[in-house]
């Protein structure tokens, strides 16, 4: 059975009917990808995973308990950690303080301390940069921050939404890069990215989301291959 | 001169305040301007030395504290002669029960003298502080800000300055300002019904020991009970609203803080009755009711505020082995220590309460809800928690309230008191303790202190030295009534809230975060245009 399963959700915002039923799995250390154009249902999908949105219809279950029955709040102490689209750091704290924040759901200080040291040699500039307020860090280095802090919360799953949304090409490289090392330390993700070229090269598999539904889903080697895809979200004709 | 700026500034404002209360305020005066010109110039000394620090503020301190006696040597030489009175009154000291005899000519150049060399001393003695190391540094703040506020109110009694009512106001508003603070500052929910929870306190008070319904319980337990109630309020107050934000939160907040008071103004008749049974609760008449039974107040409809009129008298606190009147309306000092000792402990609780995993969740809900339920923050829970805790203290001030005046009435805890608290916290500085406790010194010592003084010596003079010449009956009858600064209070507090706006929105002492946050817009435009240009 796979780690994280999502079956036939249904979520609305008010009338307008945003997922119509997607299934999806994501099993124990794996990389998979929601790519899809705008307004497909990606960033719905991982809220709705996250709890932020209910479905009316459907289950999220990890390892089979039901997750769609608990508050937000809730699903992240099952280990269901999501990384905000648009960053969204505490601009006033430290970068320190960030991290800390994300790990209140926890109370393993020792641990927490370590998991802090293990984030800054994932990223050395947060170290460099621990003292100053998250406000005023670039794009760039914000998006570290929040991969950081979702981190620190020990996630069993990282859901990423849109990593490189708004990155320069070298900074939007860095933050795959750091994805394909957390994936070789055995972090199960599921990311969603707009950029769907660079997430087929880091991930396993792939869905393809089209107005709420899932029209593909395959491992990222085939969907490479895919000519539709192709087309539609690599920009090869 | 551009060195003795700042001690100008200051010496001016202690100015303003001697030139309209004269002789003894001098030293108290000397005695604040020496503390803040101590406090500002050895933080921005650049010499390092403790005994340098003290040397250096030496001279500008002097001369900020003769600013501060012109004041008062106006008032003695112009203003009270201008009101009428002789420049030569008595003016004794009072010891016990003994006085000295003094007039106020002496008592002029006693406290000008005094003020200005205290006044230099504490600024010699604050600069010196700030030499110290960190550790140290904090105990002798304490320690000599304990020693002033000790002071405060006995020299207050000798001299007959007569402040100690308007202090004790200024306390009683500090602790709702500190418990607002909580709501506003730390978890970013705007209340404008703060007063609600003072009113719930202070009926809780005085429902509880006084003859209205014929509770007389202890004042140390029913502070507790006043605190509680008022917490349980907040939650009740919080439940419905959690799902707003902003603009919404505000007015319903609103809308319960008019309600209360209509709530207590209306509950004169109460009578509970359960229809099916016929059990009564409260308040049934048996001669007109038919009742099974009648578990309270058997006599009628049960009168539980009196309305208007108010609840009167309440209960006094009382401590063992002292003398039973040791609480009364004559004497401010007990009061006085009671409501120090509820501040401290109220700080005390909130700077823990801000340093818990609480506090930073606030701090989180305030800055960005969705992220801080992905840390796995409850909101619910946390903004519940900030809604209570903040309408506990209004609990203790409700409590302390009561029973200090002795009597309550629902027209005391009216929108405008909402507004002036709010006022002391965003005035000092929004999320700062330090910053929460100047604005409420400010504003209510504006209120309380300066206004109606302004408002006494400005009718003698006008009855002396103006209405006299006027010939035009309407217009002396238009002087007679309309100059009066009390009755431009709220348009002043307007008026000065208007300007910190525009001027320095942060507040007087503003908390690091929240400077950040209002310069964060600077520094994001600064980087995304490094970024562009990248």
């Amino acid at each position: 059975m796979s780690m994280l399963e999502v079956q036939n959700i249904h979520t609305y915002y008010d009338n307008i009917h945003a997922l119509k039923g997607i299934s999806l799995n994501v099993n124990e250390g794996e990389i998979v990808t929601l790519i899809g154009a705008n307004g497909a249902g990606k960033s719905t999908t991982l809220k709705t995973i996250s709890g932020l949105t209910k479905p009316r219809e459907g289950a999220v279950r990890l390892h089979g308990n039901p997750l769609h029955t608990l508050p937000a709040h809730k699903i992240v102490e099952q280990g269901i950690i999501m990384v905000p689209e648009g960053r969204r750091v505490f601009g006033v704290l430290t970068v320190s303080e960030n991290l800390e924040m994300g790990a209140f759901a926890r109370n393993d200080k020792q641990a927490i301390a370590q998991d802090l040291e293990k984030v800054y040699s994932l990223f050395p500039r947060l170290k460099e940069r621990r003292n100053q307020l998250a406000g005023t860090l670039s794009g760039g280095e914000q998006q570290m921050l929040a991969t950081g802090r979702g981190l620190m919360g020990r996630p069993r799953v990282l859901l990423l939404d849109e990593p490189s949304m708004g990155l320069a090409p070298v900074l939007v490289d860095l933050i795959f890069d750091t994805i394909q090392q957390l994936h070789k330390q055995g972090t199960t993700i599921l990311l969603v990215e707009q950029n769907a070229r660079m997430a087929l090269q880091v991930a396993d598999r792939g869905y393809v989301l089209q107005s709420g539904e899932i029209v593909l889903s395959d491992s990222a080697e085939n969907l490479r291959a895919n000519e539709s895809v192709q087309k539609a979200y690599l920009g090869i004709s | 001169m551009e060195k003795y700026r700042t001690a100008i500034t200051i010496g001016l404002v202690g100015a303003a305040i001697t030139l309209l209360f004269g002789g003894w305020s001098m030293i108290l005066v000397g005695t604040v301007v020496g503390a803040i010109t101590g406090l500002n110039y050895g933080q921005h000394s650049a010499k390092r030395g403790a005994l340098d620090k003290a040397r250096e503020v030496l001279l500008p301190a002097l001369i900020g504290n003769i600013i501060m006696g012109l004041g008062g040597t106006l008032y003695t030489f112009v203003v009270v002669p201008l009101t009428g009175k002789s420049l030569n009154y008595d003016q004794p000291l009072k010891l016990g029960t003994g006085r000295v005899p003094l007039d106020s000519i002496a008592v002029f150049i006693i406290g000008l003298a005094a003020g200005i060399a205290i006044g230099v001393a504490v600024a010699a003695l604050i600069a010196y502080l700030q030499g110290l190391p960190e550790n140290v540094r904090r105990v002798a703040f304490i320690a000599s800000l304990i020693v002033f506020l000790f002071g405060l109110p006995f020299f207050d009694q000798v001299t007959g300055l007569d402040w100690i009512a308007a202090i004790i106001t200024i306390q009683i508003f500090i602790l709702l300002a500190l418990g607002l603070n909580i709501v506003v500052g730390y978890a970013g929910l705007l209340d404008l019904g703060y007063a609600a929870f003072f009113a719930i306190g202070a009926y809780t008070t005085g429902l509880l020991s006084s003859p209205q319904i014929d509770i007389y319980w202890n004042f140390w337990l029913v502070i507790w009970v006043a605190a509680a109630m008022a917490a349980f309020a907040g939650l009740v107050l919080g439940a419905p609203t959690l799902p707003l934000r902003g603009d919404y939160l505000a007015i319903v907040t609103l809308g319960f803080g008019e309600i209360i008071p209509v709530v207590f103004r209306n509950l004169i008749s109460v009578k509970l009755v359960e229809p099916f049974t016929r059990i009564c609760f409260v308040g049934c008449d048996p001669k007109v009711d038919v009742v099974r039974w009648c578990i309270y107040a058997c006599q009628g409809a049960l009168d539980l505020t009196a309305g208007e009129k108010g609840i009167n008298p309440i209960g006094r606190p009382m401590i063992p082995f002292t003398d039973e009147l040791l609480f009364s309306s004559r004497s401010y000092l007990p009061w006085y220590f009671l409501v120090f000792g509820l501040i401290v402990l109220s700080i005390f609780f909130i700077r823990r309460l801000r340093n818990s995993r609480i506090g930073r969740a606030w701090m989180a809900i305030r800055e960005d809800e969705l992220a801080a339920s992905q840390m796995g923050i409850d909101p619910v829970k946390t903004k519940l928690l900030a809604f209570s805790m903040g309408a506990t203290f209004s609990g203790f001030a409700g409590a302390f309230y009561g029973s200090y005046i002795s009597a309550i009435f629902p027209s005391v805890f009216d929108f405008s008191v909402s507004v002036i608290i709010l006022c002391m916290v965003i005035l000092g500085g929004l999320g700062n303790m330090v910053g929460v406790i100047i604005g409420g010194i400010l504003i209510m010592g504006t209120d309380r202190l300066f206004l109606p003084q302004i408002a006494t010596l400005l009718k003698d003079f006008m009855r002396h030295s103006v209405l006299g010449n006027v010939s035009n009956p309407v217009l002396k009858d238009f002087l007679e009534i309309s100059v009066d600064p009390n009755q431009m209070r709220l348009a002043i507090f307007g008026l000065v809230l208007v300007i910190m706006m525009v001027v320095r929105p942060e507040g007087l002492v503003p908390s690091e975060e929240r400077r950040a946050e209002l310069h964060e817009g600077e520094e994001e435009h600064g980087d995304a245009a490094t970024e562009a240009a990248a």
